[in-house]
């Protein structure tokens, strides 16, 4: 049983120095031309653009969600008033954020560990190498700039929608007025609390790309590895996206944001 | 009756391929032990052995995708393995390699796997120098109507074909084939061991091609080298190796 544990956190460490070395790689590459402009852009609408329906979907449920089961607990205490800048400030700095990168891990996170793992184990990376094309930069990393570019988008337009929710929500029971809604909400957010968000998206945005691409460019062992490097990919993101988050309300709480 | 046969390189054709004393091993097991071999120039060149015995971890070597653990690679004069990125990159242009599993790409269609090194490089920057160079390149291999089908509705052999177009594309010095035969019905094996011999002819290019079947072997190989134990055991034509008493080479001829 010591063994096991033993050879478990092994691999764990072997994980964490090989993503670390793949980060690394990306940021000596990420400046250097050739920039691959064509495969980035086509990459920034498969990841971005087509992440969009499922992400608004989601914001646009979570925004009128919140607002109805908060209304009763604030209602309690006749704060009900209060209800348009509590789901705002709550969307805009946590829920919007981690939820919208949840989902890309899901999507964007399995659908990278699984292309790159196929192109991996059918040799189709080793002959993009052999052709003398540099497959790090050509697949890489122009997906990993599509996610750290693109979540952080995706993440506005889910603070959006699910505010623009949130204002049905409130006018399922009461009759409020789009201006008075705005103004409110306006009122409640403030730098503070968009900045900070959009910051850790980056950073999501960066996790999602990088274990996408680890997972799929160590894949082995033929199909299974595939599926493997697809569900890897999904849990890795998905964890890096909470350990990210858990720091990013330190870091914030120590600058004085929170 | 076969009628193949390859052609023979000039007697003073220089040496584009130089291998000496290549060691490689996984996880504590060698692979190769000391493996020499030399190619000259316009010559098809066979690396023959058993499954497992390293030949394609020896073409990798070759092009930068494995590295050695010692020994010395040199191609077209220029040390592999004291090459930057960039100067590899250089290189391999001028090394094509056919994949034992052809490995299109398969989100691209066959002009778009062909178009693909072409636009890296940009060997052909107007689109009609671009569709020319596609077309011989499927002349070459008899499949100019597939240009828009993608990988999967390809027959093996007909992927085959595509990945040794591809490889074509780049009018490559240096041909690398690892296995081309394999999987592949006799008949289309046969096309593909003419398409080997037609390259040669056309455009003298010179090639290792690694497989463990003799009779690719005696069609297509103007040498063949017999990789055993992670060495170069034994080298010479194929009527030599036949007429070897050694049991080791004598054991392939057998199992024919």
């Amino acid at each position: 049983m010591a063994a096991g544990t033993w050879n478990d956190a092994r691999t764990m460490l072997a994980e964490i120095g090989g993503l670390s070395r793949f980060t690394g790689r990306f940021f000596r590459e990420a400046f250097r031309p050739r920039f691959e402009w064509g495969e980035l852009l086509q990459r920034s609408y498969v990841n971005g653009y087509l992440s969009f329906p499922l992400v608004g979907i989601t914001a646009f449920i979570m925004g009128i969600v919140l607002t109805v089961q908060s209304r009763p607990t604030l209602a309690r205490f006749g704060a009900e008033a209060m209800l348009p800048s509590m789901v705002a400030i709550s969307v805009v700095r946590e829920i919007a954020p981690v939820i919208t990168a949840l989902i890309c891990a899901g999507k964007i996170g399995s659908s990278m560990g699984a292309e790159l793992g196929s192109m991996r184990v059918t040799e189709q990376i080793d002959a993009m190498e052999v052709s003398g094309t540099n497959p790090f930069r050509y697949l890489a990393v122009t997906r990993i700039w599509s996610t750290v570019l693109m979540v952080p988008l995706l993440v506005v337009m889910a603070d959006a929608i699910a505010i623009w929710a949130c204002f049905i929500g409130v006018n399922m029971q009461r009759s409020v007025s789009w201006a008075l809604f705005q103004q409110q909400v306006l009122d409640a957010v403030v730098f503070s609390d968009v900045v900070p968000a959009l910051i850790k998206s980056v950073f999501f945005g960066l996790a999602i790309g990088v274990v996408g691409c680890y997972k799929g460019f160590h894949t082995e062992k033929g199909t299974a590895g595939v599926g493997q490097a697809a569900h890897s990919a999904v849990v890795t993101a998905s964890l890096l996206v909470f350990i990210i988050d858990l720091v990013a309300v330190q870091v914030t709480g120590i600058l004085g944001f929170n | 009756m076969d009628t193949l046969e390859p052609t023979a390189p000039a007697a003073t054709a220089e040496a584009v391929i130089e291998v000496r004393d290549l060691c490689i091993g996984f996880g504590g097991r060698p692979v190769l032990r000391g493996f020499d071999l030399t190619v000259r120039r316009g010559e098809n060149m066979m690396v023959l052995g058993r499954s497992g015995s390293g030949k394609s971890v020896l073409i990798k070597c070759l092009v930068g995708l494995l590295r050695p653990d010692s020994g010395s690679i040199r191609i077209l004069g220029q040390d592999v393995l004291a090459l930057d990125q960039e100067a590899l990159d250089r290189l391999r242009v001028r090394i094509g390699f056919l994949f034992q599993s052809s490995a299109l790409y398969d989100s691209m269609t066959v002009r778009e796997n062909l178009e693909f090194p072409l636009r890296r490089h940009a060997l052909a920057r107007k689109p009609a120098e671009r569709d020319a160079r596609v077309r011989e390149a499927l002349a070459n291999v008899g499949l100019e109507h597939s240009a828009d089908l993608y990988p999967a509705e390809l027959s093996g052999g007909m992927r085959r074909r595509i990945g040794l177009a591809r490889t074509l594309v780049l009018a490559p010095e240096i041909v690398l084939y690892d296995e081309p035969t394999s999987g592949l019905d006799p008949i289309t094996a046969r096309e593909i061991v003419e398409l080997i011999l037609g390259l040669q002819r056309k455009y003298r290019t010179s090639s290792v091609i690694i497989s463990h079947d003799l009779h690719v072997a005696r069609l297509a190989a103007n040498r063949i080298a017999v990789l055993i134990d992670g060495r170069n055991h034994a080298e010479g034509t194929y009527d030599e190796l036949r007429a070897m008493s050694d049991p080791q080479i004598q054991r392939f001829f057998t199992s024919l």
